[in-house]
């Protein structure tokens, strides 16, 4: 009897969850209806920490060897970078927002 | 849902096929594996896919587990061969090449199709993005 080749042990969710599960889209939808855009800002802030966290850590893998699969740097480096877009254009949004008060004739 | 899901669901693809294309080259490479006559053969590798529930929060594929195929094997002529029996009989994996060929060539185009799932979907999100820059 040989030994069943490593590469098709089951495996579970937990790689993806590990990279689609740590962003949090309720905690932005329920923000939206209390304190607002500045919540929104925070909480997307939050979410952008974890996500880069996870990429970064995957990177670390991938550089020491320790990488079970490629694709799951690409994924989460790629869910890093939209998310990183996706702050920056939230964040421009809520400085052009002052801006426009800020130019308000008094 | 994540914000970002199809990116996790076109991942988990990605990997479901990976773990195909592993099976296919473990039986490949195994496919001139001789065995004595009274040893099981070697097995074909078989994975099996399952779908991850959409309505459990995350979508997407996985391997659930492997099967093994055959262990009886094909016997094969060869007198002159060290694991050989008394009739002159060895043991051969009863593996199909063409079949293997062709399992090959349908995971690498699933794989293909889930990175092209990640590429557009990628640009679909930055495209959504640009909403926000006007």
């Amino acid at each position: 009897m040989t030994s069943p080749i490593s590469g098709i042990l089951p495996v579970g969710v937990s790689a993806v969850t590990g990279v689609a599960g740590s962003t949090n889209a309720d905690a932005v939808t329920s923000t939206s209806n209390g304190d607002g855009f500045a919540s929104i800002l925070a909480s997307s802030l939050d979410q952008l920490q974890s996500v880069q966290k996870t990429a970064d850590g995957l990177g670390v893998q991938a550089a020491t060897g320790d990488l079970r699969d490629v694709t799951d740097y690409l994924i989460a480096s790629n869910e890093a970078k939209l998310t990183t877009e996706m702050v920056v254009t939230i964040k421009n949004q809520a400085v052009a927002a002052f801006n426009e008060i800020m130019r308000m004739p008094i | 849902m994540a914000l970002f899901g199809t990116l996790g669901i076109a991942g988990s693809g990605l990997i479901a096929n990976r773990k195909w294309l592993d099976a296919v080259s473990d039986n490949i490479s195994n496919i001139n594996t001789v065995r004595r006559t009274d040893e099981d053969a070697f097995q074909e590798r078989f994975v099996v896919a399952q779908a991850v529930d959409y309505g459990s929060g995350t979508g997407g594929v996985r391997v659930a587990r492997a099967e093994f195929g055959s262990a009886e094997g094909r016997m094969v002529y060869e007198p002159n061969h060290p694991l050989a029996d008394a009739e002159g009989y060895v043991k051969y994996p009863d593996i199909d090449l063409g079949d293997q060929m062709t399992q090959m060539m349908i995971a690498q185009r699933a794989y293909q199709a889930n990175l092209a799932i990640v590429e557009r979907s990628t640009n679909m999100y930055q495209a959504a993005l640009q909403l926000g820059r006007g």
